[in-house]
């Protein structure tokens, strides 16, 4: 008789504060349902407020694992992501966070990691170890990160460039990742407003992309960041 | 009914809160006899804090009421089947663990409709439902594994924790359930006294290598001890108020309670983890805390529904 195989929840043993911080965060039934309400409304929000329009869906990989990335200036970006999935792949999607922001105190972490399902990135003390977590993570499991390369919203709404991030999560490796482009969140809410406007959105989804044959180094990641941006340029130039 | 009609319910009340009060000065005669080392120092201190919180946790919703209490003990049914399903990564099965949930909502749905008859038939009608349930993911391979954790889950943290919360429906539900907290947590303080100060022979050395013979055979004299002579003002004017009683009462509250820890010990040396959560600082998770509790409600639940009957 073969041993049975215990796979404890990554962040078991963590107290609830470190857990909502943890980059091995499992959500179980409470949060499972605590996100999915999160979903159904900020779903019927975007819906009847902005119109919210999705396309491309049939190109996402049939299962996880993989990555989403895509153009980033404004708040409304993450639930638009988030939203514009499957119903079937929402509790594996984690939108990565700035930890600054979202992950600063007790009570935006416990939002962020339980209504968001998000992940923290700390965008001044981001070491290699962070990277290397959710790089195991993502090729060991059944999760699906929700990405936005620029590392910070736009001001302008001209999308910058995309950071190596993304590659040092992907390059090597047999993950697809989706480029896709959000149109009409800027003029939404901009990161200077405080409240949204009720303007149209939309979501794009393009071919998804595997970087197995980049090199997991400073030159493979800028190609594979580089081909990403490329990919995500295209689709907003195509709406 | 007031909180404190009952006379046992005000002295163990008192008898609680006067322990938390003298707690400190013991420690502090051991510090000055030389008895402590600093790590033992802490180490006790910490589970002291805590204990200043959970009595409070423990007792507040009894003196409250019926409905409270049965809330309380559903509260910890519900994050003790959590700790489980994430210690062992069950709750990666979401149908299942669902399910598992719902039979636990139908047991304390069932304590506080006070329907005995449909709180002896659910483990039944959930071991059914469990086996069934498990086939829905068309997963051959590790379907008895699922299987055995589900029904573990829902029989340790549903239906023993379950017989617990079924005291509240007796009309003399408060001194009863004090007298039970108090002396099984006595138990393990007990245990981890008498095995300090004389405990040689190893009990388990596999399974728990910190308790000892000592430690099981001293806290089963002094809780039998102290249930019988609590119990005496607890239960006066029933049959179990006779000494033979009290004495198997006790007897068998210190014997289950050292098991429940043994198995929840037993479960964590399986899974390689020191503990089954960091919920409670000093005594790790709920289940590292409240697991002698688990196989106490069935025991001390027929033997006084049995003699006297609970609720009736």
């Amino acid at each position: 008789m073969s041993e049975w195989e215990y796979k404890p929840a990554g962040d078991a043993g963590l107290r609830p504060a470190d857990q909502w911080r943890s980059l091995q965060r499992e959500g179980g039934l409470p949060t499972a349902i605590a996100h999915g309400a999160w979903c159904a409304l900020t779903g019927g929000y975007l819906k009847m407020f902005h119109r919210f329009r999705i396309e491309g869906r049939e190109r996402l990989p049939p299962k996880p694992p993989f990555v989403v990335v895509a153009n980033h200036s404004s708040h409304l970006d993450a639930l638009a992501l988030a939203v514009g999935l499957p119903p079937r792949f929402r509790s594996h999607a984690f939108p990565i966070a700035a930890g600054d922001t979202f992950f600063e105190t007790k009570a935006t972490a416990a939002f962020a990691a339980i209504f968001l399902n998000a992940l923290p990135m700390w965008r001044k003390k981001c070491g290699s170890h962070a990277m290397e977590t959710l790089r195991e993570r993502l090729i060991g499991g059944d999760t699906i990160y929700l990405l936005f390369p620029e590392g910070t919203r736009s001001r302008d709404g001209a999308m910058a460039d995309f950071r190596a991030g993304i590659g040092m999560l992907v390059a090597g490796t047999n993950v697809p990742v989706v480029p896709a482009h959000l149109d009409g969140c800027f003029a939404a809410m901009p990161p200077q407003a405080r409240l949204p406007r009720p303007s149209p959105i939309s979501l794009r989804f393009g071919v998804p992309k595997i970087f197995s044959g980049a090199s997991n180094d400073r030159a493979g990641w800028r190609e594979v960041a580089a081909a990403l941006e490329k990919d995500v340029h295209a689709l907003g130039d195509a709406a | 009914m007031s909180a404190f009609a009952h006379p046992a319910t005000v002295g163990i009340t008192i008898f609680m809160a006067a322990l938390l009060a003298i707690t400190p000065m013991v420690f502090e005669v051991l510090q000055r006899r030389g008895r402590l080392t600093p790590v033992l120092r802490q180490e006790l201190y910490a589970r002291y804090f805590s204990w200043l919180v959970l009595v409070p946790i423990m007792v507040v919703p009894i003196l409250l009421g019926r409905l409270w209490t049965i809330s309380a003990f559903g509260l910890l049914s519900l994050f003790a089947y959590r700790e489980f399903a994430r210690a062992t990564g069950f709750f990666r099965h979401r149908l299942l663990s669902a399910a598992v949930v719902l039979g636990l909502l139908c047991l304390i749905a069932a304590i506080a409709d006070h329907w005995y008859g449909f709180f002896s038939a659910l483990p039944s009608l959930f071991v059914s439902l469990l086996v069934i349930v498990a086939v829905v993911e068309d997963q051959p391979k590790g379907y008895l594994q699922r299987v055995a954790l589900a029904i573990f889950g829902f029989a340790l943290f549903g239906v023993c924790l379950g017989h617990i919360a079924y005291f509240a429906n007796d009309a003399n539900y408060r001194p009863m359930l004090l007298l039970i907290l108090l002396c099984v947590e006595l138990n393990d303080v007990f245990a981890f006294c008498c095995g300090k100060f004389f405990g040689r022979r190893k009990l388990a050395p596999h399974t728990s290598p910190g308790k000892t013979w000592g430690g099981a055979l001293g806290a089963f004299v002094l809780t039998t001890a102290l249930f019988a002579a609590l119990g005496h003002s607890v239960f006066a004017g029933t049959l179990l108020a006779a000494p033979i009683h009290l004495v198997t009462m006790g007897a068998l509250l210190s014997f289950t309670g050292q098991l429940g820890d043994l198995v929840i010990s037993s479960m964590k040396r399986d899974l390689g983890i020191k503990d089954m959560g960091a919920t409670i600082p000093g005594h790790g998770g709920l289940l590292d805390r409240f697991d002698s509790l688990l196989f106490v409600g069935p025991a001390l639940f027929h033997y006084v529904n049995y003699f006297v009957g609970v609720g009736s």
